[in-house]
C-alpha cells in the first residue's frame, strides 16, 4: 500500500474516510497510469482500490469507461507484486459484467490458477469463472476438474464455489464434474467438504432418487465438517417434507435427531431448529429438540440465546406447545441486556400467551421500543397483528400502541407493516374500524411515504363511506388535495368520489370539492376530477355503481391490444368488453399460504403491485409470432401452469402448457432433446382427442438439435357439449431421428428413421376454462345476490372430502383444484366451518360464482358446493367436475 | 507479439524464458499472456497475443504503448499466408502504429518443417520491402530447435536500444 500521507493520517484519526470525496472521472484518469512501463505497484494499488471502492458505492460505469479501465488493468499482469495481482483479480470480478471482451485475460488467469504461486491460485479461479460464459467453459473444464481435487484447500474451495455459480449458466457442463466433487467430499478440510456437498447436492437436486442415495451414504459416513453436517440436515429435512407422512421409522429423521447430540453447537442448533420446523411431527418427536432450545435459552453465549429465541419466535404460531414448554425460560429473557433477544422473547410470549398477559408485556416492550432497530420493530408489529386477531377485545390498547409507533421515525417497510396491521385489524374487527381509520387519517397528515399515503387514501375511500359519520373523513382527504404532490392528490380525488357515490347527503359538498380539483395543475388529477364530477352529477345509480364503486377490472395490456385489433379490423363488429380477460390476480394464497394462513393475516391490500405484463398477455404476444396460430378467433383467455409429460432426466423432455381461447384450446408442447448424438426432425405430439374435440391444426418442430428447446403446437376446437370438455388425451411424441456426430451435431446420413416416445396423458380440467377474478367479499356477496334471479341458474351438490386433516387442507385443495382466487380468506385454521367464495370467469366471458361451505365432519370435511352462472351448462359442468 | 494462431508465438516465448521458468505445456492462447523475463541481460515484457481469428481485433488494444513488434509467421502454412499478410496490413495502417518508428521483427517460424517457405519467399510474398518508415528484419526460426531465434532477438534488442537513444 502507498504510505499514508500526513494529511490523510490526520483525517483518519478524525474518523474521516479518505475515499469520501472520490470523483469517478479523475479516478479513471489516474487509471491510465496502469499503461506505464514498468508498472509501479505502489502507485497502481491505491488507484485500483479507489476503483473498487467507487463500484461498491454503486457508482455506474459506462461500457466504454469500464472496458478502458479493464484493458488498462490487464497490463498490470506484468508486475509480480502479489498485493497488486490480487487486487487485479478483484478488479476483474467487478468489471467482468460491465466491460467488453473480458475473455482477454483467460490465458493469463489459467496460467495463474495452475501456476506455482499458491497465493494466486484460488483468487485466479474465482476471477476466471466470472469472465467465463457457458461457451467458453469447455476450454477451462480440464483445469476446473483438477482444481476441485487440488490438495490446497483454498484452491479446491474456490473451484467448488465457482462451479456452483457457473452451474446457473452452464449446468450441463458442471454436471460432468460430479466425480471430482465426490472426491472432494472426502477432504479433511471443513470448508472443502462443505462446499463439495453444496455442489453435489446442487447437481443432483432435481433427481430425488439420487438425492436419497447421496443422503443415505453421507449420513453413514460421519462427515467431519460441522458446516457440511448442517447442510446435510437441511437436505434431509427437505426430503422428509417431500416424502410427507410418517417419520416414525425414517432413517433420515433418525439422522437429524442424532445430530442433537453432536459435539458442535452449530450442528446441535441446526438439528433442533430443523426438527421444530418440520410439519406434522408429534409432540414426542420434537421434545428432544425443544430441550436443546431450552438449554440454549439460558446459555451464557448471547448468540445461542438469540438463535434459540428466534427459532421459538418463528414456530410460536405453528407449534404452540413447543413454545409453551419454554415459557419460563422466555420470561427470563424479557430483561436480557441484548435488546434483540428481549424483543424476540416478548413477542414470542405475546403470540402464545393469555389475554391477561398482554398489558404487562406491552408495557415491557414500550419501555425499550425506541432502542431497537426497524427490523425488530417489525417483529413487534407482527406480534401485535397476531394478538389483535386473537384477542379482538384488546384492540384499543394495541391500536394506541401502533399509532404511537406510526408517529415515530422509521423506514417505509416498518411503516407499511404498521399500516398493514391496522388495515387488517379494521377488516377483521368492525368495532375497531372507526378508531383505526382515525389513526390512519392522522398519519397521512404527516406521511413521507407516497405509496403508503396512496394506499391509505384508497382505504379511506372504501371504508369511510360505510362508517356512521362519513363526513369527518372529508377534511382529512381534501387536505391532501391542497398540500400534496400529484400522485397523492389524484388518489385523494378518487377517494372523495367514493364518498360522493355512496353518501347522498355529502354529494353536493363533494361536487363542490371536485369542481375545485378540476383546476389542478396536474393532468391526471384534473382528468380524474372531471370524470368523477360528471358521473356523479348524473346521479344515476347504475352508472355510479359500475364506474365508481365497483369499476371493471380488465387486463389493461389485453384491453389495449383488443382495441387496437378492433380499430385495425376491416369488418366493424361490436366491441365486447367481456372478451377481454379480467385483470391478473396477484395470488396471495399460492406462495404465501404456508406462511400467512396460520397468522391469519391475509389482507386485501388494494394497491398490490400488479405485474406490468400478465402471463396471459405475454403469451398472447408470443403466440402472435407463431405462424399458423394468428388465425385463431378471439383473444387468449387463460394460460395453465406448465405440466411435465415426461419424467425429468429422460432422453426427451416435454412440458405442456394449455392455452385457452373462447372456442379453442391450444396445446403448447415444449420439447427438449437431451441426446447429443441425435438430431430430431419433424417433431410433433400426436394427440388422441376425446369425443367432441376436433383437431384443427398441428404445428410440428422442423428441427430439434441436441440441447435445444422448441415448441410444437396442437390446436383443438372445444366440443359444443360442455360436459365433454373435461377429459384426458393420450399423447405420443413422434419424430424422425438422424444419428449424428456428438461434437459437431452434423448428421451421419441424410435419411433418418421414424421413432416415437410415449408421454403422460394431457389432462383437461375445469380450471383450464375459468380465469381468476379478483373481488372482495362484499362485491362477491352483492354479485351473489344479483345472481339469484331467473336469468341465472344454480347448481348445487354436497360432497364428503374424506381423509382431510382439517379445514385448512380442504380449502387449499378446493382452491387449487379450481385455480381461482378466494375472497377474504382469514383465519381458516381456527374455525370449524368456513365459507369459501370463488368468483371466476368462464371462457367466452361468462361470469361464474362459486360458494363452498366447508365444515369439519367426523371423518373428514363435508362440503356444500354451489355454483351460480347465467349458463346452466356451465354451472352443471363445474359442479360435476368437482365431484 | 502477434501472428496467426498456431504460428508458434507462445512456444517461442516459452523458449526465451530461462529454463526453470518454462511453461510446461503450450495450449492455444485465449486473450493474451503477459510474460516478463530476462534474455541475455535484457528485460523483456512480452504481450503474447492470441492469434485466433475471432480474437485478432483485440491486438490493437495493446499497440499504443509497445516499443516493438514481433510478428510470427508459420512458414509451413502456405494456405493462410494471405490471411497473415492481410493482418499485417491492418497492423501497419493502424493509427497507433502507422506514424511511429517501431521496429518490427518478422519470424518465419517452423523452418524445420519440410514444406516451409524460405524467409526470402515470405518477405517477397508480404511485400516487406515496401515498409520504409520502420526498421524491420526477417529471420527463419524454429521454436523446436531454437535455431534462428538468438539472431532475431539480438537484432531486435539492438533496434530497441537505438530507438531508446533517439527518444
Ligand atoms: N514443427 C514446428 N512446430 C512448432 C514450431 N513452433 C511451434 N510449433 C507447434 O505449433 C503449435 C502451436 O504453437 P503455439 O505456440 O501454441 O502457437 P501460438 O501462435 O501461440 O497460437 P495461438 O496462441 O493460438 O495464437 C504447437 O503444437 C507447437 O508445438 C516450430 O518451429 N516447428
Ligand atoms: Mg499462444
Amino acid at each position: 500500500m502507498a504510505p499514508v500521507s500526513k494529511r490523510d493520517k490526520k483525517e483518519e484519526e478524525e474518523g474521516g474516510n479518505i475515499f469520501q470525496n472520490l470523483d469517478k472521472t479523475s479516478v479513471l484518469q489516474d487509471a491510465r497510469t496502469f499503461n506505464d512501463t514498468p508498472v509501479n505497484p505502489r502507485k497502481c494499488t491505491p488507484i485500483l482500490t479507489k476503483i473498487l471502492y467507487l463500484l461498491n458505492q454503486g457508482e455506474q460505469l459506462g461500457t466504454t469507461e469500464a472496458t478502458e479501465a479493464f484493458f488498462a488493468m490487464t497490463k498490470l499482469f506484468q508486475s509480480k507484486n502479489a498485493v497488486l495481482r490480487r487486487m487485479v483479480y478483484l478488479g476483474i470480478k467487478e468489471l467482468s459484467t460491465l466491460a467488453e471482451d473480458v475473455i482477454i485475460v483467460t490465458s493469463s488467469l489459467t496460467k495463474d490458477m495452475t501456476g506455482k504461486e499458491d497465493l494466486y491460485r484460488a483468487a485466479a479461479i474465482r476471477a476466471l469463472c466470472s469472465i467465463t460464459d457457458a461457451t467458453m467453459l469447455q476450454t477451462i473444464e480440464r483445469y476446473m476438474k483438477q482444481a476441485i481435487v487440488d490438495k490446497n484447500p483454498s484452491v479446491a474451495s474456490a473451484a467448488l464455489v465457482s462451479s456452483l455459480h457457473m452451474s446457473k449458466t452452464a449446468g450441463d457442463v458442471v454436471k460432468r464434474w460430479v466425480n471430482e466433487a465426490q472426491e472432494a467430499i472426502n477432504s479433511d478440510n471443513v470448508m472443502v467438504q462443505y462446499h463439495a456437498l453444496g455442489l453435489l447436492y446442487h447437481i443432483r437436486k432435481t433427481d430425488r432418487l439420487a438425492v436419497n442415495k447421496l443422503v443415505a451414504k453421507l449420513t453413514r459416513m460421519n462427515l467431519k465438517s460441522p458446516f457440511a453436517v448442517c447442510m446435510l440436515i437441511r437436505i434431509a429435512c427437505k426430503q422428509l417434507e417431500k416424502d410427507g407422512g410418517d417419520y416414525a421409522d425414517s432413517p433420515l429423521f433418525d439422522f437429524v435427531e442424532s445430530c442433537l447430540r453432536h459435539k458442535s453447537e452449530t450442528v446441535t442448533y441446526e438439528a433442533a431448529a430443523a426438527l421444530v420446523n418440520l410439519r406434522n411431527t408429534t409432540a414426542r418427536q420434537v421434545a428432544p429438540a425443544v430441550s436443546v432450545l431450552q438449554l440454549f435459552c439460558s446459555s451464557s453465549k448471547p448468540v445461542l440465546r438469540f438463535a434459540a429465541v428466534r427459532t421459538l419466535n418463528k414456530v410460536a404460531t405453528t407449534h404452540p406447545p413447543v413454545v409453551t414448554s419454554c415459557n419460563f425460560d422466555l420470561e427470563n429473557l424479557i430483561t436480557d441486556s441484548n435488546r434483540s433477544i428481549a424483543t424476540l422473547a416478548i413477542t414470542t410470549l405475546l403470540k402464545t400467551g393469555a389475554e391477561s398477559a398482554v398489558d404487562r408485556l406491552m408495557k415491557q416492550i414500550a419501555s425499550f421500543v425506541s432502542e431497537i432497530s426497524d427490523e425488530f420493530k417489525i417483529v413487534v408489529v407482527q406480534a401485535i397483528r397476531a394478538l389483535c386477531l386473537k384477542f379482538p377485545r384488546k384492540h384499543s390498547t394495541l391500536m394506541t400502541f401502533l399509532s404511537a409507533m406510526l408517529r415515530d421515525e422509521g423506514g417505509l417497510e416498518y411503516k407499511a407493516s404498521i399500516a398493514d396491521t391496522i388495515i387488517t385489524i379494521i377488516e377483521d374487527n368492525p368495532e375497531a374500524k372507526e378508531i383505526g381509520l382515525a389513526h390512519l387519517c392522522e398519519f397521512i397528515e404527516d406521511c413521507e411515504h407516497v405509496s403508503l399515503a396512496v394506499r391509505i387514501l384508497h382505504l379511506l375511500g372504501k371504508e369511510g363511506p360505510k362508517t356512521i359519520q362519513p363526513s369527518r373523513y372529508i377534511r382529512f382527504i381534501y387536505n391532501r388535495v391542497i398540500l400534496e404532490i400529484a400522485v397523492i392528490r389524484a388518489a385523494a380525488v378518487s377517494a372523495l368520489a367514493q364518498f360522493g357515490a355512496l353518501c347522498p347527503d355529502l354529494l353536493p359538498n363533494i361536487l363542490v370539492l371536485l369542481a375545485r380539483c378540476q383546476m389542478d395543475t396536474d393532468d391526471e388529477v384534473r382528468d380524474r376530477a372531471t370524470y368523477y364530477y360528471h358521473l356523479l352529477k348524473l346521479q344515476e345509480k347504475g352508472l355510479i355503481f359500475n364506474y365508481i364503486v365497483d369499476p371493471m377490472q380488465v387486463c389493461l395490456v389485453s384491453l389495449e391490444k383488443s382495441l387496437a385489433q378492433q380499430v385495425h379490423d376491416k369488418v366493424p363488429t361490436k366491441f365486447d368488453l367481456k372478451s377481454v380477460p379480467p385483470a391478473p390476480v396477484v395470488s396471495t394464497t399460492e406462495d404465501t399460504a404456508k406462511e400467512t394462513i396460520p397468522e391469519g393475516s391475509i389482507s386485501s391490500a388494494p394497491n398490490r403491485i400488479v405485474p406490468v405484463q400478465s402471463t396471459v398477455s405475454s403469451y398472447a404476444e408470443k403466440l402472435q409470432g407463431v405462424p399458423g396460430l394468428q388465425s385463431i378467433p378471439g383473444t387468449l383467455f387463460h394460460v395453465s401452469e406448465p405440466i411435465e409429460l415426461t419424467e425429468s432426466e429422460t432422453e426427451y423432455v416435454v412440458t405442456c402448457t394449455k392455452l385457452t381461447y373462447p372456442h379453442h384450446l391450444v396445446l403448447q408442447f415444449e420439447c427438449k432433446n437431451t441426446l447429443s448424438d441425435q438430431l430430431l426432425e419433424n417433431v410433433r405430439v400426436q394427440i388422441e382427442a376425446s369425443e367432441g374435440y376436433r383437431i384443427v391444426k398441428e404445428i410440428p418442430i422442423p428441427k430439434l438439435p441436441y440441447n435445444e428447446t422448441h415448441c410444437a403446437y396442437v390446436v383443438l376446437q372445444f366440443p359444443e357439449q360442455l360436459s365433454l370438455t373435461v377429459t384426458n388425451f393420450g399423447a405420443t411424441l413422434r419424430f424422425i431421428v438422424k444419428d449424428c456426430d456428438p461434437s459437431t451435431g452434423i448428421p451421419d446420413a441424410d435419411d433418418g428413421y421414424d421413432d416415437d416416445y410415449m408421454l403422460e396423458d394431457v389432462e383437461i380440467s375445469i380450471s383450464d376454462q375459468i380465469e381468476k377474478v379478483s373481488m372482495d367479499r362484499e362485491a362477491f356477496d352483492r354479485a351473489w345476490e344479483a345472481a339469484s334471479d331467473e336469468d341465472f341458474t344454480e347448481s348445487e351438490d354436497t360432497f364428503n372430502l374424506p381423509g382431510m386433516s382439517g379445514l385448512e387442507q380442504a380449502v387449499t385443495k378446493v382452491v387449487k383444484f379450481l385455480a381461482l382466487e378466494p375472497t377474504g380468506l382469514t383465519k381458516v385454521s381456527e374455525r370449524s366451518s368456513f365459507t369459501l367464495c370463488l368468483p371466476g370467469m368462464f371462457r367466452g366471458g361468462v361470469e361464474v360464482l362459486i360458494r363452498a361451505k366447508l365444515a369439519v365432519a367426523n371423518n373428514g370435511v363435508s362440503m356444500q358446493f354451489t355454483v351460480r352462472s347465467a349458463h346452466s351448462d356451465i354451472a352443471e359442468l363445474i359442479c360435476a367436475a368437482v365431484g | 507479439m502477434v501472428g496467426l494462431n498456431n504460428s508458434g508465438k507462445s512456444t517461442i516465448v516459452s523458449l526465451l524464458k530461462s529454463d526453470g521458468d518454462r511453461n510446461s505445456e503450450i495450449v492455444p492462447t485465449i486473450g493474451l499472456n503477459i510474460e516478463h523475463f530476462r534474455y541475455q541481460q535484457v528485460l523483456f515484457t512480452m504481450f503474447d497475443m492470441s492469434g485466433q481469428g475471432k480474437n485478432r481485433y483485440l491486438w490493437e488494444r495493446y499497440y499504443k504503448n509497445c516499443d516493438g513488434i514481433i510478428f510470427v509467421i508459420d512458414s509451413s502454412d502456405r494456405l493462410r499466408l494471405a490471411v497473415a499478410k492481410e493482418e499485417l496490413n491492418l497492423l501497419l495502417q493502424h493509427p497507433d502504429i502507422s506514424g511511429r518508428k517501431v521496429p518490427i521483427l518478422f519470424l518465419a517460424n517452423k523452418m524445420d518443417v519440410r514444406e516451409a517457405l524460405s524467409s526470402v519467399k515470405i518477405a517477397n510474398a508480404f511485400g516487406l520491402e515496401k515498409i520504409k518508415d520502420k526498421p524491420w528484419h526477417i529471420f527463419a526460426t524454429s521454436a523446436l530447435t531454437g535455431e534462428g531465434l538468438q539472431n532475431g532477438i539480438e537484432w531486435f534488442t539492438e533496434q530497441l536500444s537505438q530507438s531508446d537513444l533517439n527518444n
